[in-house]
């Protein structure tokens, strides 16, 4: 049969939840063979719109057409059934299983009432030859890297007789390398006539790999555009609404005297191996520390250790010359240390208790908010206008509970409360993670008014691109150690993926196994 | 009307829909027994408050299940169960009746406040190792609770053999009990006051001054928890644990003292029996007000100020089953499944209730128009090709 230029259409579609319009009217082509990437900021609909598509949600308004028929998608078996799969950021592995076992999954093939599983390796590896995947069917899911483990996810897909995948954020959860393994295993498909919807935040990934680019913005469609002929900037733009700085302005700060200093620092995890392996380092006035690696290498707990948090094994730190070592979170933070935390709904906001309340979360026992064993409340609230007018939270009123609010304004309220008592030392960890372009944009301008205004800022990210272009240095951990050091504009993404993996090593030796 | 006002309406509609539920499954029970529920339930509202000895009663009643209440929901309110208030108030109440017996001569100004705070230091120490073992070891404070009421309860049996606080005047007879307490240690009567406020309560009620002063304790920790420093470090601990500790407020301090000065309200409960009303501490004497206080502590959601209103409702339902057993010919079980119905329904409603206020929260904060103008998009081109 001749396939039909569009693989799916989508007319019309709409849906509300009550009080919002996440879809409205959404009209959409995506041709057979393409990959079709779907961008758009936190709330633009795009989630909505692939479980609409995938059967999880069904539209108020609309028609889906696949392959020229009018059809109902009801459940996410209906869509598999038209050949519709999705590959979701968070995997659904069993590591104890084998790639093989965790492939078959509810759908096992069976032979007179016994598993099947020796045909289901071998349609498996046809699976892999035929769209050049690396992975052996016979391995444990435990033992492969992330990488790879998305891979079997979408051996998964292709298994069940998916024609169409929609990805969700696939490269979030990815390294450099990792992200060109796959692309290349995108392309791989799409040459063997596969259709793929590709949803992303990063604009450049989008251009790379993608054929045309449809963007959403509070629910409707603004545009679809070729990818060959457009611009990050113009993406941007569509994305937000307005023009949007994409190169933050690094500004210009001399170097001054260390304010933190972190030498020979040992963390224990929870099974009392240690974590964070003799890191030493020095932050100095108006300097902006970058961190890099892989999740899980040791940087959560360095960050913990600095504000108190976990207690220091071994070495010691010190925030302008004074030892802080053994201090307790409130005396750190007292100290002029503060904090934009990893998780910020868990570590950085109490979610239930007002926006003013979490506005001074940590700072309440200081004198202008206190009277007696009372809290002054009309100071706090005093306070919390001042702050979400200079941050421009977006906010009913000051008493409205923090977990009413986005993501982007939760961060801007932990910002600004971090911001508002004279630090010395900033740690930010992830602090643009699950933000959308205008919030951290917004983050990133902050971090780089923190260097300007003298603070020693250490930033900890998984965005490779967003620690090279805001750090005057770049330190890579690695299990737990620092193994490589980079000034500003000295190395490249894919050079810092080498050591964020353990493949390259600066330093003889260092982390070489447990010492 | 603000959003906040809207919302505290929603709740007290959705305790009156529970109420109203209970009342239904009730009416049902009773034309089961062929009973006409509109008679029953009227003669209860009658029975209860038109009478002014009914007043007095269901006020006496009310007091140790305003202080159960309170010292339930001040545990609750940091996330841990104290299932013993019941034990603790076992030992803060034998522990007043020894003081009130065992020391004489004091002026009451002085005795009276001794016998009080022995009450609370008493129900603060059977409160101390469960929460230790909790900070310190991880052990369940349901568990340890539990088990500290079984040693309570046969620790104050005990205590009352002979030798030990057995009243020898009463040997050869079949009392177990303390010597009655010094004049100075009783609680004074209530009742000239009410008399004053033109209520006729008969002499014959034992209505004491503890019940004001449950219900200050009451304002006083709804003002704590609501106004003062700690009682923010206390919402947030509750709120969050990892954010608080993330904002230095010591989490496993906040903990132990709203255990303990849960243990120390736990302690008054049964005072308004031993020196309001009894004068001495016997094997017969009143069990299971800790066990209503959960019940209470979950219908005022453990708001202290809801904690008064609620305890006045289980008293009144209460005082009514003795008036429907007696003048309607009804059972008064039909009430205590009144009671369970309507935990049932309020547990149930306030569930859905918070899903629905958060929901509502979230959208008024979606709607919020933003600050700065919104440029249309310059050069969104269409699918060019």
């Amino acid at each position: 049969m001749e396939s039909p230029e569009h693989f799916i259409e989508l007319r019309g579609i709409s849906k509300r939840f009550p009080g919002v319009v996440a879809n409205d009217r959404i009209s959409l082509e995506v041709r057979t063979g393409e990959i079709h990437a779907l961008v758009g900021e936190n709330g633009a609909g795009k989630s909505t719109l692939m479980k609409i598509l995938y059967g999880l949600y069904q539209p108020d308004e609309g028609q889906i057409v696949v392959k020229g028929k009018v059809v109902p998608i009801d459940t996410p078996r209906q869509a598999l059934e038209l050949g519709i799969g999705m590959v979701h950021q968070h995997f659904m592995l069993i590591p104890r299983f084998t790639v093989a076992e965790n492939v078959i999954l509810g759908s096992e093939p069976t032979a007179g009432g016994r598993l099947a599983m020796e045909q289901a390796v071998q349609q498996i590896e046809a699976l892999t030859r035929q769209y050049e995947f690396v992975l052996n069917p016979r391995e444990l899911v435990a033992n492969l890297s992330v990488g790879e483990q998305q891979r079997v996810e979408i051996i998964k897909v292709l298994y069940r007789g998916a024609e169409l995948l929609i990805l969700d954020e696939p490269t979030a959860v990815l390294v450099p390398q990792e992200v060109e393994d796959l692309f290349n295993n995108l392309r791989r498909l799409k040459e063997q006539g596969k259709t793929i919807i590709f949803i992303s935040h990063n604009l450049e990934e989008v251009l790379e790999i993608a054929d045309r680019i449809t963007v959403l913005r509070g629910g409707m469609v603004v545009g679809t555009v070729l990818a060959a002929a457009t611009t990050k900037a113009q993406l941007a733009e569509m994305m937000v609404g307005r023009p949007v700085l994409l190169q933050i302005e690094r500004p210009d700060v001399p170097a001054g005297d260390v304010r933190l200093s972190i030498r020979d620092l040992v963390v224990r995890g929870v099974r009392g191996r240690p974590v964070v392996r003799n890191v030493s380092l020095q932050v100095r006035r108006g300097e902006v520390y970058g961190i890099a690696g892989v999740q899980g290498n040791g940087q959560t707990e360095l960050v913990e250790a600095l504000v108190g948090l976990r207690p220091v094994a071994a070495g010691e730190i010190r925030v302008d010359g004074e030892d802080v070592t053994r201090q307790t979170v409130r005396a750190i933070k007292l100290l002029g240390v503060a904090h934009i935390p990893e998780d910020r709904q868990r570590r950085g906001l109490v979610l239930p208790m007002e926006v003013r309340e979490n506005l001074v979360l940590g700072y309440h026992l200081q004198a202008r908010f206190t009277n007696g064993p009372l809290l002054d409340l009309p100071a706090i609230d005093a306070f919390a206008q001042e702050r979400i007018r200079a941050y421009d939270i977006r906010v009913p009123t000051t008493t409205t509970p923090a977990l009413a609010l986005s993501g982007g304004n939760q961060q801007k309220v932990i910002v600004a409360r971090e911001f508002a008592f004279a630090p010395r030392v900033l740690v930010a960890a992830q602090p643009t993670r699950g933000l959308d372009i205008g919030a951290t944009e917004f983050v990133e301008q902050q971090l780089m008014a923190a260097k300007a205004q003298g603070m020693a800022v250490l930033l900890v990210s998984a965005n490779l691109e967003e620690v090279l272009s805001l750090s005057d240095r770049v330190g890579v951990m690695y299990k737990g150690e620092l193994v490589a050091e980079f000034g500003h504009g000295e190395a490249s993404p894919q050079e810092l993926g080498l050591y964020m993996t353990g493949t390259k090593q600066q330093r003889a030796g260092a982390a070489a196994g447990p010492p | 009307m603000s959003s906040g006002a809207r919302f505290f309406l929603l709740q007290i509609v959705a305790l009156l829909l529970a109420i109203l539920f209970g009342a239904l499954v009730g009416s049902a029970i009773l034309l089961a027994i062929h009973k006409n529920p509109l008679e029953v339930y009227g003669l209860m509202v009658r029975f209860n408050l038109t009478r002014a000895d009914s007043i007095g009663s269901i006020l006496y009643k009310s007091t140790p299940l305003i202080l159960a209440g309170l010292a339930t929901a001040l545990s609750f309110r940091v996330n841990l169960f104290n299932i013993g208030v019941e034990g603790q108030y076992y030992i803060g109440a034998i522990a007043a009746a020894y003081v009130g017996f065992a020391v004489t001569g004091l002026p009451r100004a002085i005795h009276l406040p001794l016998v009080l705070l022995v009450g609370v230091a008493g129900g603060m120490l059977w409160a101390l190792l469960p929460i230790v073992l909790k900070l310190r070891r991880g052990a369940h404070e349901v568990i340890t609770t539990i088990m500290m009421n079984a040693i309570a309860g046969a620790l104050v049996l005990y205590l009352l053999e002979p030798g030990l606080l057995r009243d020898p005047a009463q040997a050869g007879t079949p009392r177990v009990r303390t010597p009655d307490v010094a004049p100075g240690a009783q609680i004074p009567s209530l009742l000239p006051l009410i008399h004053l406020l033109g209520l006729r309560v008969p002499e014959s009620s034992r209505l004491n001054w503890l019940l004001l002063v449950g219900v200050a304790l009451c304002v006083l920790f709804w003002w704590i928890l609501g106004r003062w420093r700690f009682g923010y470090e206390v919402r947030a601990v509750a709120q969050n644990p990892d954010a608080a500790e993330g904002a230095g407020i010591a989490n496993q301090r906040i903990m132990f003292l709203m255990f303990i000065l849960s243990g120390g309200v736990a302690g008054l409960v049964g005072l308004s029996d031993v020196l309001g009303y009894f004068g001495y501490y016997d094997i017969d004497f009143p069990k299971g007000y800790g066990f209503l206080g959960i019940s209470i502590a979950l219908l005022a959601k453990n708001n202290p100020i809801g904690v008064i209103v609620a305890a006045l409702f289980f008293a009144f339902l209460d005082r009514g089953a003795q008036g429907i057993q007696v003048f309607a010919g009804a059972p008064r079980e039909v009430i205590t499944i009144l009671q369970g119905l309507i935990i049932l329904a309020i547990v149930v409603g306030y569930e859905l209730l918070t899903r629905y206020i958060r929901a509502q929260r979230k959208r008024e904060a979606q709607v919020t128009p933003p600050l700065q103008p919104v440029v249309a998009p310059a050069g969104a081109g269409e699918g060019s090709d």
